[in-house]
């Protein structure tokens, strides 16, 4: 890790070490972002009778922390720079269940300008993605 | 924190969402604490989150859309995260108060599911320094908790 950029080529692939989201990892995480409380008791992300409504088999993960996972990624290996003239945008294909465990890797597939244009995919432990996106990081101070 | 806006708030659901609403604006102080726990939960030991001057994590603040929703909406079985797109111009440090405002960019029915797209930005409270822009796009849920 480093505050400093690191340098990216074309064709550059980045990988996180494998995101359990599991109960307790669920529990640190809505911990960390105490504010808001869940608005309802039972919800999607912790009734099992609510996600049944919504069409998932269980209870599913909040969509906030498997993006949180990806974003992590790219910042971590991109330094403060990441910060002035970074961005981001995903799509939460599937849901996540907990006892999943994630996998989220980018790709560098264009410099230019002063940027990397990165492909980004978070996958869970059978290879199916659930997150799928583009970023696009500063390669020096702006 | 959440103003207590008490009955005023509107019942979240399809028919008060509308295009052009402004939500907001809400103040915090960004707290060293959370950014300390944040990096702790998601498994980053980068040393930025550490220490004097520590900036928050790039989606430790993405919740804040919820805290603009519930200062304005009550009630409702909320919603499915969908899509979501950030863009950084600043980092947002420990200490520093800052402000966000939300506006909601487009409401209505596509493809037999209400979907609504809150985009928010937040800005130092103090110069208006704008730190970051950002949008959620969310599947509604009905009275009956159904995305349909």
């Amino acid at each position: 890790m480093s505050d400093q950029p690191r340098h990216l080529n074309e064709g550059d692939v980045i990988a996180a070490a494998p995101y359990l989201l599991d109960a307790a990892a669920a529990e640190a995480y809505g911990a960390s972002v105490k504010e808001p409380a869940r608005r309802r008791s039972k919800n999607i992300h912790s009734d099992p009778q609510a996600a049944a409504e919504a069409g998932f088999a269980k209870p599913i993960a909040a969509g906030e922390q498997t993006i949180a996972v990806m974003m992590q990624l790219i910042a971590d290996r991109c330094g403060e720079v990441f910060y002035r003239g970074g961005r981001f945008e995903v799509a939460l294909i599937k849901p996540v269940l907990y006892g999943d465990t994630l996998a989220a890797r980018a790709r560098v597939e264009r410099i230019a300008n002063g940027f990397a244009e990165l492909s980004m995919r978070v996958e869970n432990q059978r290879g199916e993605a659930v997150l799928t996106g583009t970023a696009r990081a500063p390669l020096a101070e702006r | 924190m959440i103003a207590d806006d008490g009955e005023a708030r509107l019942e979240m659901r399809a028919e008060n969402l509308h295009e052009g609403t402004r939500l907001g604006p809400i103040f915090y102080i960004v707290s060293g604490e959370q950014i300390s726990a944040f990096a702790c939960a998601i498994g980053s030991k980068n040393p930025l989150y550490a220490g004097a001057g520590a900036i928050a994590p790039p989606t430790m603040r993405l919740l804040d859309y919820a805290l603009l929703i519930t200062k304005h909406f009550k009630g409702g079985k909320g919603g499915v995260h969908a899509k979501h797109w950030c863009e950084y111009h600043a980092p947002m440090r420990a200490g520093q108060a800052v402000r966000v405002d939300g506006v909601m960019t487009d409401a209505a029915h596509k493809r037999g599911k209400f979907y609504f797209t809150l985009e928010y930005e937040t800005r130092d409270a103090a110069t208006g320094e704008l730190l970051t822009r950002q949008a959620i796009t969310s599947v509604l849920l009905n009275d009956k908790g159904r995305m349909a």
